[in-house]
């Protein structure tokens, strides 16, 4: 037993100091509590703030919070006096308090807009909260203020009224997703008939009986143009461009600018001996075969889309034959060679024009 | 000038503009052997061609070669009265045909005038105005 009170004496010595700060802090909240609420007693009972009608859920509020302040004061003086606190329905009622407003707390949150709005209004008309209920707000504030959020169902704008557009242009109400027309719906068979035109378009436009209708039509002076060797595929291709190109100009009365590009376009093709390029498109197939020494490595320079590249893809023009120069073996036999396709070629296209005309 | 060779004129696309009080066509001119032809031979050639009494109301522009030479394509109209004419045509087309001068702005001039006015607001613009700051 005197082992007991021993500890319990070195106990009470190590809180000693501990235990009177404590207390000292309470005394001092406890005064500037009991000044505060001392004034606002005065106040009250000098009629200023009218505690009749508020808001319930603050005075249950402060209801609890004083509740767990007196509990709190008997348990520290039933402490302070040395009696036993086992079992005692106090501290049943702290813990029980404790829980509530732990609950509390949330509710607490979702409040504090409602109640700072409610404040406000107290605040800024003194006049209608003189009247009565501080839940009624006041309009007096007109402008725009972030604590104005509430449904108003003047906007609300019926889905189902149709809007008449300007000149009484009908559009209409858009208020479901709609997916566009997708090119699932077209069926196998509709695709092929529409490859099937435009493949007949095709075929009709290189059609020489169709064109000649269409040139009647078109009100041109008949054209007969003389077609030595074959045209380069290239040629035709640029050719049929730009009569595409008139025709539209003609259509609409105007004139597109020519670009950069197509004048660098149209310099090349006129450069390039005027045609006749399809004719040596074989030629180098030809005369690798041969065994010519000092032959340059040249292949007919294509304007095509693959060959961009500026001056990485510039290659060395094969000059023969300048007048100053004096022609090589290697030149004479390149001629002889480009002389004799040519009239090879020519005399097959001439067998052939005949056997067309025969029939 | 001396045409070594015919001059073909063809006209196509004809369309007579009631609103603009015009006639408007696309001229085919066909020149094998010669580079071009002018505007004031195609004009002459129309005007016999359309019993136009004032060649003053034709114009032709917006001639392109075909390729290859020989041919080539643009647009012509003839106006009713010269009055219509002077109406509707663009500035840069009569005075190609002698029907209104260029009128010479130094381009420097009037940037200069511009910048002045930015400052002013308003109605103060005038030359008067323009003329006092000038000094």
């Amino acid at each position: 037993m005197s082992g007991q009170r021993e500890s319990s004496e070195t106990l009470a010595r190590k809180d000693a100091p501990r235990l009177l700060s404590l207390l000292k802090e309470m005394k001092e909240g406890l005064d500037v509590v009991k000044s505060k609420v001392e004034a606002i007693t005065v106040k009250v009972k000098q009629d200023k703030f009218r505690t009749a009608e508020g808001i319930s859920y603050l005075e249950a509020k402060h209801l609890l919070l004083l509740s767990y302040c007196q509990s709190i004061v008997y348990y520290l003086l039933r402490k302070a006096k040395g009696l036993s606190i086992e079992g005692h329905p106090v501290v049943r009622n702290l813990v029980e308090i404790r829980l509530f407003l732990e609950k509390i707390r949330p509710i607490d949150k979702k409040l504090d807009y409602q109640i700072q709005k409610l404040t406000k209004a107290a605040e800024g008309g003194p006049d209608e909260i003189m009247t009565g209920d501080k839940k009624e707000l006041n309009k007096s504030q007109t402008e725009e203020d972030p604590l104005k959020f509430r449904p108003n169902p003047d906007m609300l704008v019926s889905k189902s009224a149709p809007e008449e557009g300007a000149g009484g242009v009908y559009r209409p109400p858009k208020f479901a997703p709609t997916a566009m027309d997708d090119d699932d719906k077209i069926s196998k068979e509709e695709k092929q008939a529409l490859r099937r035109e435009k493949a007949l378009l095709q075929q009709s436009k290189q059609n020489s009986f169709v064109n000649e209708l269409m040139s009647n039509f078109e009100d041109r002076p008949e054209e007969v143009r003389e077609i030595v060797g074959a045209e380069s595929r290239e040629l035709t291709r640029y050719l049929a461009k730009r009569e595409a190109k008139e025709r539209q100009e003609e259509e609409l009365f105007t004139r597109a600018p020519i670009t950069r590009r197509e004048k660098k376009l149209e310099k090349h093709m006129t450069k390039s001996r005027n045609g006749l390029l399809g004719m040596t498109d074989g030629f180098y197939d030809d005369v690798k075969m041969l065994p010519l020494e000092e032959r340059e490595n040249d292949g007919p320079t294509e304007y095509s889309a693959m060959e961009r590249g500026g001056k990485r893809n510039k290659k060395r023009k094969v000059r023969v034959g300048n007048g100053s120069v004096p022609l090589t073996q290697t030149a004479l036999v390149m001629y002889r060679c480009v002389f004799f396709y040519f009239f090879f070629s020519l005399s097959k296209h001439l067998l052939y024009s005949s056997d067309e005309v025969c029939c | 000038m001396a045409d070594s060779k015919a001059v073909t004129l063809r006209t196509r696309k004809f369309m007579t503009n009631r609103l603009l009080s015009r006639r408007q066509f696309v001229i085919d001119v066909l020149h094998p052997g010669r580079a071009n032809v002018s505007k004031s031979e195609l004009k002459e050639k129309l005007a016999s061609l359309y019993e136009v009494k004032d060649a003053n109301c034709i114009f032709v522009f917006k001639f392109r070669t075909h390729f290859g030479g020989g041919k080539s394509t643009g647009f012509g109209l003839i106006y009713d009265n010269l009055d219509a004419a002077k109406k509707y045509e663009p500035k840069y087309r009569l005075i190609r045909n002698g029907l209104a001068t260029k009128v010479e702005k130094s381009r420097k001039q009037m940037k200069e005038r511009k910048n002045r006015a930015k400052k002013i607001r308003g109605v103060k613009k005038t030359k008067a105005g323009d003329a006092a700051k000038k000094k």
